[in-house]
């Protein structure tokens, strides 16, 4: 196993227990969450949601990882579309940028 | 050829609405043969005992279809009202071919567009659409032109009248119904309606037709130029030209009994239908997996040649299709188990069935076994002509498919020819036992053209695939118990329940669903809506409020409500996402809309919010305005005006508090939306926005501008209020019903309409407080939100109530169709107690039935007069008769007329007083020249005038009165002179005196006067109606013409239905008759007044003067008449529009004015709005510096009498009659100039209407005062005001503190007395003049300085 993937488990799982801190203020407490569950449709977020997402990502890892400026690129029908794995993929990507 | 798959089928037969009642009736041989419906042909043709000739028939029965004969016109995107127009079997055959599809799988299983065909076959047969064009452009002329050679004493009028009454029968002349002439159509427009983009075409070969669209269509496959074809048959021809034609031929059946292969088989009777299958090559549908009903095998074709005759059928060129048919197939038709079940053309006719069953003799040769099954379906439905093939088909692939040989009706005593064959007829259903079950289809057309189509059973057996239903809602589970184990088991029944204290819902169940709901159950904690999935332990309601919230502006605007509208029947506004403005309306649409919808299916709000303009759409809903008044206002509402420029709007993903931080060092900055904790939306410059979203993503604030620049909810916005105001003024403050929460103070709304006026516009440059609104709301009991409108409303809702007990639901959503998002919101009420009519949201199919005949016209009317004589009984037998009883009938008419001239009664001279009063004439009220706020005491300051059409009626009656037993039927010299107002009431002297043997002098009074000329019969009517070259659509509706007052008239003189026509040189519109005296004619000077608004710049106000002549030629129009009215202008100078009018009901002329002459009165365009809407509009203008100037446009005194009818209320009035008339023109400038200066300081300080009448102007102590007249709350105001030559200037100002105005010689030196001072000049319209205008110098000015 190399380091960026091993990272990028870290990361996955870091990212599945905020949502899941999100899902539970919703009410749900057992969702399967995986690279391939898109925000909308199967978790059934909301652009609000990934607001605090936002939130919760930039506490955790502060300036280098910005959901913020990564959606900010994307119109709405991409957003609609995202997966947990994109966001894997950003998070891992912006921490590899910054040295992490 | 390739083996083609029969993948799809469906018809529409007698009997048989669908293929699988055409199956049952198959099977159980039901016989569908009945007597011709009378709407088909009419009974009187039916004469078995009458003489042999082309229109006596002796037979009346057959196969129909029109209990069955509708289509779902929305379905397939066709005007329901163009459904009347269209050949009924087009629209057959669409509908047929859209089952075919749906039976084979649906849309989803088709090629590509381009790779499916249509072949239809169809005869060219006088179709009910062709009958009904015949009727009118051959029978109408036919009758006229019969009638004027048999009776040559009939006049051109009386033969206009008989084409008319004729023709009218038919309904209206529709130029696209036409085109149903083209026979090719019935394919055309099912490619053109289902979208099939390969070849499309119909084939006519009589009765053959539908198997050689087969042929066509298993040749196209095997050619692999098509993927798909649709092939079938389509004949819905029982007119009586066809019967006729199978009459002479004597081949209807004389028993009326269609008995295929009967010993005593004696003819046909003729069936309709239509059959379409869908065809495949077998290849592609095994590897399809699509559901085989049965293969074609083989296709042959052939004609008889030069045979015997071209009406008697020749076995030599049947046994010529049939054995190509089964050469194609590589099959020995003589072989021991070559067919199981042969479906014969079987017509029934002993020359017909004697040649096919020697067809079949040679072909199949003798049984050498059990014999197989000969039958024909034409024992069941009558022969089907070009459909017979295809009826056939059918019933051989099912017969096929299912395993089972089928019966044949009615051959008790078989023909002894079948003898010879290897077939045997049943008379009921067997189990078909054949190791492989093949079948034949015959199909024999007249003319000697054959075909014949072998069919075999799919190799191997396939589940049918999923039939496609168009409408299927969305399903809905919903389920209540009183204990969760009881809930548990209901869930897992699956059935709905509706008791229960504990309440589930699932939309779309599915197992996922279903297994979150068990959990949900277990847990026993309320879920409201995550996977479709709604669970209450304890339901919100009715204890909680149900609030609707309307969404404003977003920027995805994508509702889906077409089938809301559809499905309720509601008139749908229109919705796009264009500019601002119209996307606001359409937000405003959609919300009014789901909220009807909603509100049917009883779900009822009990408070009302939106957000930003969502708020006026819950003003709009509340009652607060009227339902037309918002319509009228908010469609005339300019989408420019939201447009404010150098600024945009940015959302913020965070709470206030923090963006708050951040444009404190911003001034340009302000916040526009507080939405919810996590969003919040500012509003500034651009530059400035875009520097602001940038530093919150770098704080990993989710930010993004929003593509809107309207400014809404900040002070930028402040400079463009003005047609926002204005909107609000125009709009009909009402009460509310429910309670209306307000953003901007996060309580609910006012209830006065000031209150409401104020809040309008604070919401508009204040900032939305959604948040604080929507916690306000929950406290106050608010716990169920329906979002009414698409959109993210919903999640700044959840996001503020985050954690609190409640209920959020978007009434629509791009996920789902509109219904099925109703449907979904009704059960998500339902589960927290709500009692949503969930009936209301089943599917709705809106057939619509089809006219399958052409009856005789019946006209309702006659145009002889005098009963019938004795010769009548005798013209049936002696036509000669006939003509001589009208060529009685006519010379005794004309010598009465004569004699009646002769002894016409004296005409005596007449005087009579009459009352003229609102009382006696209510609809005065509605003509009134000005207007007035309501519950204003003073009657007569609203001016309401006789109609001068009104004072010409009272001219006819009088006249009529004077000479008993005669009609006016022309008016002559028609004069009105002088103003008759109605209040306060006042009485007339009407003159009547004979100046001829048909003619008398009438007056009222002084008002008006004309020569009335009287007949006992009415004038013969003109020969045709005038008609215009170069119509153009009017670009108003005739009820904006009366909403935007293009006219005064209230709505009892509101005839004006219709606006037609309108050019240069011509009007044309429809005035539905108004109940009251001369109304009708009073809207012909309407309709002139709608010419002279489009056409005219200047002096385009005009009231009528005079007439020429007006011709009537039949009694008055009841009201609720229909007229049409043309008016042709022909002539406008300076003082006169000077024109003529037709006016016809149905075609036939009514009546006609020759020289209608409306003079015009002085006017401007920039004084048009004060004109129509004095209340919120002055005559003045504002000046820079608070004062006002207005320049006199009425110098003729006529013209000033309507000015002045405006504004002076009847006090003043009186002051204006005693002064000497040299000073009235600038005492009233002068009262002109106060007025607007008045209710301009009112206006620019937020009042709402102010009619001048309602300012009371005075200076009987030598200084101009002002005062509120009748109750109107004015402040102190202090004026002054100053006239000279065409100008008068006024000022106004609150408080007691003096004020002077004053107007100099501009040759004069100012002197130091501390005013303004400003040179002004007459207006370039007016003659040229200077003025110098001096004033007080108010704070405004003082700050300039």
């Amino acid at each position: 196993m190399t380091t960026t993937e091993a990272s990028r488990d870290v990361v996955f799982t870091e990212i599945a227990d905020m949502l899941r801190t999100v899902l539970a203020e919703l009410g749900v407490d057992d969702a399967e969450i995986t690279e391939q569950s898109s925000f909308n449709e199967d978790l059934e977020l909301e652009s609000i949601d990934l607001v605090t997402l936002t939130a919760l990502i930039s506490e955790r890892w502060g300036e280098p990882v910005n959901l913020a400026e990564f959606l900010a690129d994307k119109d709405l029908d991409e957003v609609i579309a995202l997966k947990v794995g994109d966001l894997v993929d950003f998070v891992s990507g912006a921490l590899a940028r910054a040295g992490g | 050829m390739s083996d083609v798959a029969i993948v799809g089928m469906s018809v529409l037969l007698p009997g048989a609405p669908d293929l699988r009642t055409y199956w049952r009736n198959l099977v159980t041989g039901v016989d569908a043969i009945t007597d011709v419906p009378e709407q088909r042909w009419d009974p009187a043709y039916y004469d078995p005992a009458g003489p042999a000739r082309a229109d006596r028939l002796y037979c009346r029965r057959g196969g129909f279809v029109d209990e069955y004969a509708d289509v779902d016109p929305t379905r397939f995107g066709i005007m329901p009202n163009s459904v009347a127009g269209a050949e009924p079997d087009q629209l057959i055959a669409m509908r047929v071919a859209a089952s075919a599809i749906a039976d084979a799988g649906g849309d989803d299983r088709l090629p590509a567009r381009d790779r499916i065909g249509v072949i239809l076959g169809r005869g060219g047969y006088l179709t009910p659409g062709v009958v009904r064009l015949d009727q009118r452009v051959r029978t109408a002329v036919q009758l006229v032109r019969t009638l004027g050679e048999l009776v040559p004493g009939l006049g051109a009028a009386e033969l206009e009248r008989v084409r008319a009454a004729f023709t009218e029968q038919l309904g209206p002349e529709q130029p696209e119904s036409a085109i149903g002439l083209v026979p090719n159509l019935a394919a055309s427009r099912v490619a053109n309606r289902l979208d099939l983009r390969g070849p499309a075409y119909t084939v006519d070969a009589a009765c053959a037709s539908s198997l050689i669209a087969v042929d066509h269509a298993v040749r196209e496959l095997s050619s692999g130029r098509c993927d798909v074809v649709l092939a079938g048959g389509v004949h819905h021809c029982h007119d009586i030209t066809f019967w006729s034609v199978f009459t002479q031929l004597k081949a209807l059946s004389t028993s009326q009994r269609i008995r295929p292969f009967h010993r005593d088989a004696d003819g046909i009777l003729i069936g309709e239908g239509t059959g379409i299958v869908v065809l495949k090559r077998l290849a592609d549908a095994e590897r399809d997996g699509d559901r085989i009903y049965a293969v074609v095998r083989g296709t042959g074709v052939a004609s008889d040649g030069r045979s015997a005759s071209l009406f008697n059928p020749d076995p030599g060129g049947q046994v010529l299709a049939v054995r190509k048919a089964w050469d194609a197939a590589g099959l020995d038709p003589t072989a021991a188990d070559s067919i199981g079940l042969l479906e014969a053309h079987g017509t029934a006719t002993p020359a017909g069935d004697s040649a096919e069953l020697s067809t079949v003799a040679t072909v199949f040769g003798v049984a050498r076994g059990d014999k197989a099954v000969i039958g024909s379906v034409k024992s069941m439905i009558g022969h089907t002509m070009p459909a017979a093939g295809i009826a056939g088909l059918i019933k051989a692939a099912l017969a096929v498919h299912h395993g089972v040989l089928l019966p044949t009706l009615h051959c008790d005593d078989p023909n002894p020819a079948l003898d010879a064959t290897r077939f045997r007829p049943i008379d009921r259903a067997e189990v078909w036992t054949d190791e492989v079950r093949r079948a034949g289809v015959n199909a024999f057309g007249f003319g000697g053209i054959n075909a014949h189509v072998v069919l075999e059973q799919a190799p191997s057996a396939k589940p049918a695939p999923a039939t496609i239903v168009v409408d299927e809602p969305v399903r809905v589970l919903r389920i209540a118990a009183d204990t969760p184990e009881e809930l548990l088991r209901r869930l897992h029944q699956g059935q709905n329940h509706e008791a229960g204290r504990l309440r589930l819902a699932i939309v779309d169940p599915n197992v996922k669903r279903i297994a979150l709901s068990e959990k949900v159950i277990a847990k026993g904690v309320a879920w409201r809506g995550r996977s479709n999935v709604w669970f209450s332990p304890s339901p919100l309601l009715p204890t909680g409020g149900i609030a609707f919230v309307f969404p404003g502006l977003e920027a995805e605007f994508d509702p889906r409500v077409d089938d809301v509208a559809d499905h309720f029947g509601l008139r749908q506004r229109s919705v796009g996402n264009g500019d601002l403005g119209r996307h606001g309306m359409s937000v405003l649409g959609v919300g009014r809309l789901l909220d009807t919808a909603l509100r049917r299916i009883g779900i009822v709000p009990t408070a009302l919010a939106g957000h930003s303009i969502g708020e006026w759409t819950a003003m709009s809903v509340s009652g607060m305005f009227s339902d037309r008044a918002v319509d009228d206002q908010l469609a005339t509402f300019d989408p420019t005006a939201v447009e404010v420029p150098g600024v945009e709007f940015a959302t913020l993903g965070c709470g206030v508090e923090r963006v708050a931080d951040a444009i404190t060092n911003r001034p340009n900055i302000v916040l526009s939306h507080d939405n919810s904790p996590n969003s919040t939306i500012v509003c500034g410059p651009p530059a400035e926005i875009a520097e602001l979203v940038a530093e919150f993503r770098q704080q990993a604030v989710v930010s993004a501008v929003l593509p809107f620049r309207s400014g809404f909810h900040t002070p930028m916005l402040k400079p463009y209020l003005q047609p926002f105001i204005d909107l609000a003024d125009r709009l009909e403050m009402g009460r509310a019903a429910l309670p209306i929460w307000s953003a901007t103070t996060a309580s609910p709304y006012p209830t006065d309409p000031d209150g409401v006026r104020e809040l309008y516009v604070r919401h508009l440059i204040e900032p939305v407080r959604f948040r604080a609104t929507v916690q306000a709301m929950h406290d106050a009991g608010v716990q169920v939100f329906v979002q009414v409108g698409g959109g993210q409303l919903g999640s700044l809702i959840d996001d503020t109530l985050k954690g609190a007990e409640h209920l959020t639901v978007a009434a629509n959503s791009t996920q789902r169709g509109g219904v099925d998002q109703l449907r979904l919101v009704a059960a998500a009420l339902w589960v927290e107690g709500a009692a949503p009519d969930f009936s209301l949201l089943e599917p709705t199919r809106q057939p619509v039935t089809l006219q399958l005949g052409s009856p005789l016209v019946k006209v309702d009317t006659t145009i002889s007069t005098g009963g019938p004589s004795r010769l009548d009984e005798l013209t049936a037998d002696f036509p000669i008769a006939a003509e001589l009883e009208a060529l009685l009938r006519e010379t005794a008419e004309s010598a009465a007329q004569v004699i009646a001239a002769r002894r016409a009664p004296a005409i005596r001279a007449l005087t009579k007083r009459l009352t003229i009063s609102t009382d006696s004439m209510p609809f005065l009220l509605d003509h009134c020249f000005a207007p007035q706020r309501d519950g204003w005491p003073d009657l007569a300051d609203r001016r309401p005038v006789v109609p001068g059409t009104t004072l010409i009626q009272l001219m006819m009656d009088a006249a009529e009165e004077a000479a008993p037993g005669l009609k006016t039927v022309r008016v002559h010299d028609v004069r009105l002179q002088r103003w008759l107002i109605g209040a306060p009431a006042v009485d007339v002297t009407i003159t009547v005196e004979p100046t001829g043997p048909d003619r008398v002098r009438v007056a009222v009074g002084d008002h008006s006067q004309a020569v009335v000329e009287l007949a006992p019969e009415w004038a013969p009517r003109p020969h045709r109606a005038w008609s215009v070259a170069n119509r153009t659509t009017p670009d108003m509706t005739a009820r904006e013409f009366y909403e935007r007052r293009v006219m005064f008239h209230g709505p009892a003189l509101q005839g004006i239905t219709a606006l037609t026509t309108v050019g240069a040189d011509h009007v044309g519109g429809v005035i539905t008759s108004p109940d009251v005296p001369g109304g009708l004619m009073d809207n012909v000077g309407q309709l002139l007044g709608y010419w002279i608004w489009v056409t005219q710049t200047t002096k385009r106000i005009a009231f009528p003067v005079q007439m020429g002549r007006i011709e009537f030629f039949g009694p008055h129009p009841a009201p609720g008449t229909a007229v049409d009215c043309l008016i042709k202008v022909v002539d406008v100078s300076d003082r006169i529009y000077q024109v003529d009018a037709q006016l016809t009901v149905n075609g036939v002329v009514w009546a006609q004015i020759a020289d209608w002459r409306d003079r015009r009165f002085d006017s401007h365009m920039e004084l048009d709005e004060a004109w129509r809407f004095p209340e919120r509009n002055a005559l003045s203008r504002r000046q820079p510096g608070g004062w006002v100037a207005v320049a006199e446009r009425w110098p003729d005194l006529a013209s000033r009498e309507l000015y002045l009818s405006k504004y002076l209320s009847g006090r003043e009035r009186a002051c204006y009659d005693q002064l000497p008339p040299r000073n009235r023109r600038h005492w009233l400038l002068g009262r002109i100039a106060v007025k607007d200066a008045v209710r301009n300081l009112l206006w620019d300080n937020g009042s709402g209407p102010v009619f001048p009448a309602e300012i009371l102007v005075d200076d009987s102590d030598g200084r101009v005062t002002v005062s509120g007249h009748n109750g109107f709350p004015l402040p102190e105001v202090a004026v002054s005001l100053a006239h000279s030559h065409e100008l008068g200037v006024s000022i106004a100002r609150f408080g007691r503190e003096p004020v002077r105005i004053a107007i100099e010689d501009p040759a004069t030196e100012a002197p130091g007395d501390g005013l303004e001072r400003v040179a002004v000049s007459n207006p370039a319209d007016l003659p040229a003049r200077q003025y110098v205008v001096a004033w007080t110098a108010g704070p405004a000015d003082q700050e300039e300085a």
